[in-house]
C-alpha cells in the first residue's frame, strides 16, 4: 500500500499538503433521541412480566403443537369450516358495501373545494376518531343493541370502514388533476356538476380500487370478529382451540389461509386491472 | 346529439356494459349474501326488541366511570410494552428476511420464493388468530402477544421493506459486483445504506400499527388492556368500557403522532 501512496509524489512537482477530511457532521439530537430509545426498549424488556427463561423451550413446544396441528388435519371438519368462513365473508361484503355507501358522500364532504371547511374538519376528525378504536371494540358496543349475530359482526366493520374509507376517499378526491376542475368550471358548470365531469372521472378508478382493499381488509378483520361470537370461522377456531382438538384447528388454519389468499389474489388482480389498464390495448 | 348531426363528433367510447355488467355480479352477491338461511340476517325486530336496553348502554358510554382509571393504568402498560418489544423482535428479525426476499439483494430465486411464500401464509392470519391459538399453546399472559404480533410485525414489514428495495436503485450493487464482491459483500456494503430509511420508517409504522392491535389482544387472554375490556364488556359496564375506549384513543392518537413527526424527519 505505501509503494501506491508514494508513486503519484514523485510525479507530481507540487509539495505534498496534508489533507484534511471534512469533519463528521455532528447530530447530537439523533445521539440523544438514539439513546433514549435504546434506553427506553431496555427498561421494557426488563420490566414486562414475562419469564423469559420459559422462552428457552419455546421453539420446541411450537414446534411440537404445529405437528400435532398439521401432521393430521381434521379434513371431515372441513365443510363445516367452509360453512363458517362463507358467513365470515358474508360479514365482510356486508360490511363493506355499508362502509361505500355511507363514506362515499361524506368524503366528499371532507374534501378541500367541496366541503365547507366547519363540515371538513368535524368529518375529518371522526373519521380519524374511528381509525383508532379497533373493529372488535366497536362490535362489543354495537352488540348491546344487535345481539350475537353476524349483522354486528357486518356492522362494526361498516362503522370501522366509514374512517379508513372515508380518509383515503378525500386524499383520491384531492389528489385529482385540477385541470379538468377549471375546465368544468369555466364552461359555467355547477358545484355538482365540476364533481361529477370534473373530479369523479379521475378519481373513480382509485375509489373502486381502495372499495376492493377495504374488503381484503374487511375478510381478515371479519375472521377476527368471530372471536367475541357473532358466528363465522373465528368463533369456530376458538370454540376448537379452547377445546384443544388440534388437528380441527390445523384444519381450520389451513382454510383461513386458503380463502384469505385466494380472495387476496383475486381482488388484487381485479385493482390491478383497474389501475393500470389492460395489457392487450397497450400493444394495440 | 347523434353522429349525424355532428358529422366530427367521434362515436362514443364501447365497453359501457362491462360497467353494467359489473353492478350486475355486485348485486347478485350482495342478494346472496342477505338471503334468508344463508346470509346476514337482518333482523329488524330484534333491534327494536334490544333498543331500549342497546340505548341505555351507549348512554353509559357517553358517562366514563373515572374511579375505574386507577385499575385500567398496569393493563395499560402492558399493552405499550407488548407493542414496543414484539416492534423490536419483529424489526430486528426483518432484515435479513426482507433481504431474502428482495431481488436486488437475493438473486437466488428458490431462496427468494420460499421466504416469499411463507410470508404469504403468515400474513394471511389475522394477528387476534395468532394469539388465540398461541394463548391455548405457551399459557395466560404477555408472551402468547408478544409473538403474535411479532409474527403479524414480520408479514408487513418485510413485504414493505422488500418492495422498497426492489424499486431503488440498482447502481450501487452492480459497482460492488463489478468491484468482485460476493453477494454478502455486496449486500452488506452497497445495498444496506439505502435500506435503512425506508428500515427504519416502516419499523415506525408497524409500531403503530402494534400499539392498536395490542390493545385487543387480551380479549383471547394474552394480556393488556383486551383484559380488561372483557372483563367489563362481560358485566355490561360499559361506562367502564367507555373509559379504556378512551385510553386507546389518546394513546393510539400520540404514539401515531410522535411516530409520524419522527417519520417526517427522517426522510
Amino acid at each position: 500500500m505505501t509503494a501506491l501512496n508514494t508513486a503519484p509524489r514523485t510525479v507530481r512537482s507540487a509539495p505534498a499538503r496534508a489533507i484534511t477530511p471534512p469533519a463528521k457532521p455532528r447530530r447530537p439530537w439523533r445521539t440523544v433521541i438514539t439513546v433514549a430509545i435504546t434506553l427506553l426498549v431496555v427498561l421494557v424488556f426488563w420490566s414486562v412480566k414475562v419469564d423469559w427463561a420459559r422462552t428457552a423451550n419455546l421453539p420446541a413446544d411450537i414446534a411440537r403443537y404445529l405437528w400435532l396441528m398439521f401432521s393430521n388435519p381434521a379434513w371431515d371438519r372441513v365443510p363445516e369450516a367452509l360453512w363458517q368462513t362463507w358467513r365470515s365473508v358474508e360479514m365482510a361484503w356486508v360490511g363493506c358495501l355499508l362502509g361505500i355507501v355511507i363514506s362515499f358522500p361524506l368524503s366528499f364532504l371532507a374534501a378541500r373545494g367541496i366541503g365547507p371547511a366547519p363540515v371538513r374538519l368535524a368529518l375529518r376528525g371522526l373519521f380519524s376518531l374511528i381509525r383508532a378504536v379497533p373493529e372488535i371494540v366497536i362490535a362489543i358496543v354495537i352488540l348491546s343493541v344487535t345481539g350475537l349475530t353476524p349483522l354486528t359482526g357486518a356492522l362494526a366493520l361498516a362503522v370501522n370502514g366509514i374512517g379508513t374509507l372515508g380518509k383515503w376517499g378525500y386524499e383520491a378526491i384531492e389528489g385529482v388533476h385540477p385541470g379538468p376542475i377549471e375546465a368544468v368550471k369555466a364552461a359555467g358548470g355547477s358545484r355538482w356538476q365540476t364533481v361529477r365531469w370534473g373530479i369523479w372521472p379521475q378519481a373513480a378508478p382509485e375509489f373502486v380500487s381502495f372499495w376492493l382493499y377495504r374488503f381484503e381488509i374487511n375478510v381478515r378483520a371479519s375472521a377476527v370478529l368471530g372471536l367475541i361470537g357473532v358466528g363465522g370461522i373465528g368463533d369456530m377456531l376458538t370454540s376448537y382451540t379452547q377445546y384443544r382438538e388440534w388437528p380441527t384447528v390445523g384444519a381450520l388454519l389451513i382454510v383461513v389461509i386458503i380463502v384469505t389468499i385466494a380472495i387476496d389474489l383475486t381482488s388484487g388482480a381485479i385493482r390491478r386491472r383497474i389501475t393500470e389498464g389492460s395489457k392487450a390495448r397497450d400493444l394495440a | 346529439m347523434s353522429a349525424a348531426e355532428y358529422p366530427g363528433l367521434p362515436a362514443k367510447p364501447g365497453g359501457r356494459w362491462k360497467i353494467w355488467l359489473a353492478i350486475a355480479i355486485i348485486a347478485a352477491i350482495t342478494a346472496v349474501t342477505l338471503a334468508p338461511g344463508i346470509g346476514v340476517d337482518f333482523s329488524l325486530d330484534a333491534i327494536v326488541r334490544n333498543w331500549r336496553n342497546g340505548a341505555e348502554k351507549i348512554g353509559q358510554l357517553l358517562v366514563p366511570d373515572w374511579s375505574f382509571f386507577p385499575r385500567t393504568i398496569e393493563p395499560l402498560i402492558e399493552t405499550l410494552q407488548m407493542a414496543v418489544i414484539a416492534s423490536v423482535i419483529g424489526a430486528i428479525v426483518s432484515v435479513p428476511l426482507s433481504m431474502w426476499a428482495a431481488r436486488l439483494t437475493n438473486p437466488n430465486r428458490i431462496t427468494r420464493g420460499l421466504v416469499r411464500t411463507i410470508l404469504n401464509i403468515v400474513r394471511a392470519v389475522p394477528d387476534l388468530l395468532y394469539a388465540a391459538v398461541l394463548v391455548a399453546m405457551v399459557g395466560v399472559g404477555a408472551l402468547p402477544g408478544i409473538i403474535a404480533l411479532v409474527l403479524f410485525n414480520v408479514g408487513i414489514v418485510v413485504k414493505l421493506v422488500s418492495e422498497a428495495i426492489e424499486s431503488g436503485d440498482p447502481g450501487p450493487g452492480e459497482a460492488a459486483r463489478a468491484a468482485g464482491g460476493t453477494q454478502t459483500q455486496i449486500n452488506r456494503a452497497a445495498l444496506l445504506p439505502d435500506i435503512w430509511p425506508p428500515f427504519i420508517n416502516q419499523a415506525l409504522y408497524a409500531f403503530e400499527l402494534n400499539v392498536r392491535a395490542s390493545t385487543v389482544l387480551g380479549l383471547v387472554g394474552a394480556g393488556g388492556l383486551g383484559l380488561l375490556i372483557d372483563a367489563v364488556r362481560t358485566f355490561y359496564r360499559y361506562d367502564q368500557l367507555a373509559l379504556i375506549i378512551l385510553e386507546i384513543l389518546v394513546v393510539v392518537v400520540l404514539i401515531d403522532w410522535a411516530s409520524a413527526a419522527m417519520r417526517k424527519r427522517l426522510k
